[in-house]
Formats: C-alpha cells, sequence, structure tokens
C-alpha cells in the first residue's frame, strides 16, 4: 500500500516537473516555430493579435508584451550574425538598410533579458528620423562609437544579444524579404586573427 | 508492481500542466504588468519616464516612444479614455488581460485626438457616447505611444500627455 503510495506521489511531481520544463522550453525555444523567417530576422505575424494560438501568445507575452497587432506595426528580431552565431559585445558589426515602404522604422539592441543593455551611452537605436527613410543608410554595432555617423552601442549587452526593427504604419505594398530588410555584417570579433 | 499505470498517469498530469502553463503565461505576465501599472490607481494615467537602460517594467520598451498607462478596470462600469494628439507619430491601443491587442487606434484615423468609452464585453453602450469599444476582458493596460526620439521631444510629449484622460464614468459624473 504505501509503495504505491509513494510510486503515485513520484508520478505526479514528474508529471508536474515534466509538463512544466516542456513548457518552458516551448516557451524559450519555439520562437522559430510559430515565426517567420526573413533572412536573418525573426518575425511573428501574430503578435498581438486577437487570433494568436496559446503558444504565440505565450512566446510573444515573454518577450514582447504590449507589442502592436500587424496591421499597426511589425517587430523583426535579429538573434544570430550572418554565420549562425549568437550577437556578441566582443564583435563589431555594422547593419545597413534602405527606405522602407513604411511611415517610420526604428532598430533597437536588447540584451538577452529583453531589457535595453545597462549602458548609458544613449545609443540604444537608431531610427528613420535621424538617419532618413529617404536613403540607404548603415549603423555600426559596437561598444564604442569610434568614427561611426549612426552607432547603436553594444557596451554591456554581454552575448546573446538581440536586434530589434520596428516599422510603423507599413504601407500596403512594404513586402519584407531578406533583401528589403536590412542587413547585419560582421566586421570583426576580438580574437580574431588579424 | 506494474509500473505502466504510473508512467501513463505521469504523461497524463505532465500534458495538464504543460497545457495549464501555455494558457497561464501570458495572463500571468499581463496581471504583474497591470499590477505594476496600476500602483497608482487603476483608471488613471501614468506617463513613463523617458526610457533609459532603467526602465524594467515591460520588457522591450523603444527609447523613441514617450509612454503613456493606464490600468482600467472596468468592475465599477464604463471607463473614459481620451488621447490628446501629438504633432507626430501617435496610438492609442487596448490590451486585454490574456495580453491581445483588441483595439489600436492612431493619427492617421484621429487627426485631433481620439476619446473612447470603454465597456465590458455584453454590457449596455452608455448613450450619447461617441465610440464605445468593447473589452473582452474587466481589467487590461491601455497604452499611448508618442514618437519622440529625442529629449526635447520626449518633454513636450509629456506635457501633453498630461491633457490625456483615462476615469470612470461614474467619476467623470459625480
Amino acid at each position: 500500500m504505501l509503495r504505491r503510495i509513494l510510486a503515485w506521489i513520484a508520478a505526479v511531481i514528474a508529471g508536474v516537473a515534466i509538463g512544466l520544463a516542456s513548457a518552458w522550453a516551448a516557451i524559450s525555444f519555439g520562437a522559430s516555430g510559430v515565426s517567420e523567417r526573413y533572412g536573418q530576422w525573426i518575425y511573428n505575424g501574430a503578435a498581438g493579435s486577437t487570433a494568436a494560438d496559446p503558444y504565440t501568445r505565450a512566446i510573444i507575452a515573454r518577450a514582447g508584451l504590449l507589442a502592436l497587432s500587424a496591421r499597426e506595426a511589425r517587430y523583426y528580431t535579429l538573434y544570430e550574425d550572418e554565420h549562425g552565431r549568437p550577437l556578441s559585445e566582443s564583435c563589431i558589426y555594422e547593419l545597413s538598410g534602405r527606405p522602407l515602404d513604411a511611415r517610420w522604422w526604428s532598430a533597437t539592441l536588447y540584451a538577452d533579458d529583453n531589457f535595453l543593455a545597462q549602458n548609458n551611452d544613449s545609443a540604444h537605436s537608431v531610427d528613420a528620423t535621424r538617419v532618413g527613410n529617404d536613403r540607404a543608410w548603415s549603423a555600426r554595432i559596437s561598444p564604442v562609437r569610434g568614427d561611426a555617423a549612426n552607432w547603436i552601442s553594444s557596451r554591456a549587452a554581454r552575448r546573446g544579444f538581440s536586434i530589434t526593427l520596428r516599422v510603423y504604419n507599413p504601407q500596403r505594398d512594404f513586402h519584407a524579404s531578406a533583401e528589403s530588410l536590412p542587413v547585419l555584417t560582421t566586421v570583426s570579433c576580438a580574437g580574431d586573427e588579424p | 508492481m506494474s509500473w505502466g499505470k504510473y508512467v501513463f498517469g505521469a504523461l497524463v498530469i505532465a500534458g495538464l500542466v504543460h497545457f495549464a502553463a501555455i494558457y497561464a503565461v501570458p495572463r500571468v505576465l499581463m496581471n504583474v504588468a497591470i499590477e505594476r501599472v496600476g500602483a497608482g490607481g487603476a483608471n488613471k494615467w501614468t506617463v513613463g519616464d523617458r526610457v533609459t537602460q532603467a526602465s524594467r517594467q515591460i520588457v522591450r520598451p523603444s527609447p523613441d516612444f514617450a509612454y503613456s498607462a493606464c490600468a482600467y478596470d472596468l468592475s465599477e462600469g464604463p471607463v473614459v479614455i481620451s488621447a490628446t494628439p501629438w504633432n507626430d507619430y501617435w496610438s492609442l491601443s487596448l490590451y486585454a488581460a490574456n495580453s491581445d491587442n483588441f483595439f489600436v487606434i492612431d493619427d492617421r484615423e484621429a487627426h485631433y485626438g481620439a476619446e473612447i468609452t470603454l465597456v465590458r464585453r455584453g454590457r449596455d453602450h452608455p448613450e450619447g457616447a461617441s465610440m464605445v469599444v468593447e473589452s473582452p476582458s474587466e481589467r487590461g493596460i491601455a497604452l499611448i505611444r508618442r514618437l519622440a526620439p529625442r529629449l526635447d521631444a520626449y518633454n513636450a510629449a509629456k506635457q501633453v500627455a498630461a491633457e490625456d484622460v483615462c476615469a470612470s464614468v461614474a467619476e467623470l459624473t459625480n
């Protein structure tokens, strides 16, 4: 009798642990399963939508609570460089883009905790009001500004940061693609061969 | 002792806990956000400080916006929400308790600002209200975004935001 009770207690504990662990894994690593990919950019069209499925809702709530629906704004996020490596403070990147068929856009760096990097450089983002939306542009992503005209500071962003591109009031002919969205290029990484 | 029924039992419990957790996560996170936004009281705008690295209330804030947030509570009846116009992009968006963005209006549609009366879905609409929006939940968050990438723009947006209204109809008529 006691063995049975203990076996059921173990089954309940194991069930709860497996259930919670699998839910955590689905929310933490399941973004690619409910998202579209344009080059390195990850996009979820159901963000904020009343038609979002429970998994999308949970994933977005963790990493983008209070997102606007796609009619108003689109959110594209970069987690990896062009070689598939996590973005890192020890590298220098260049983000270059062309005008977007939208009213306004911005590119913002977030540390791996989904908040702004803990630096006081006041350079967490670049946006269309600063670099213009009528010509090609580029911005350097690095821990120090150097001679960059447009700069996103990655100081204190550590490893595993991300860049979110916000596209507000996309026009009817706005079509996201690997070619139309900004391109990230790794310039160098600390420890690379000179 | 046969282990089959215990393994089966554990898997059934795992499935139930998994789906309950997936269902609960957005509601729990929204509840935390509602509590934080409404710390100074429900049905009241809070103009956020300029977004910096110290802003850690809501994940992924944009440093290019001036945010105003109101935790609405329809338990005492409808709530009037207004957004004063701004000289660049602005929008008023509403989020239900499950995190859905169920309403948004921006300056393209409302050149001179927006005023809505928010009611619980299925309840009577107040007479004379010009724009009535139904909320799928009793509590939620109203958010105004005003594009203000620079400090001077943020300061101006903060002044404009002081004119916004978030108040229960009962409070306004008393």
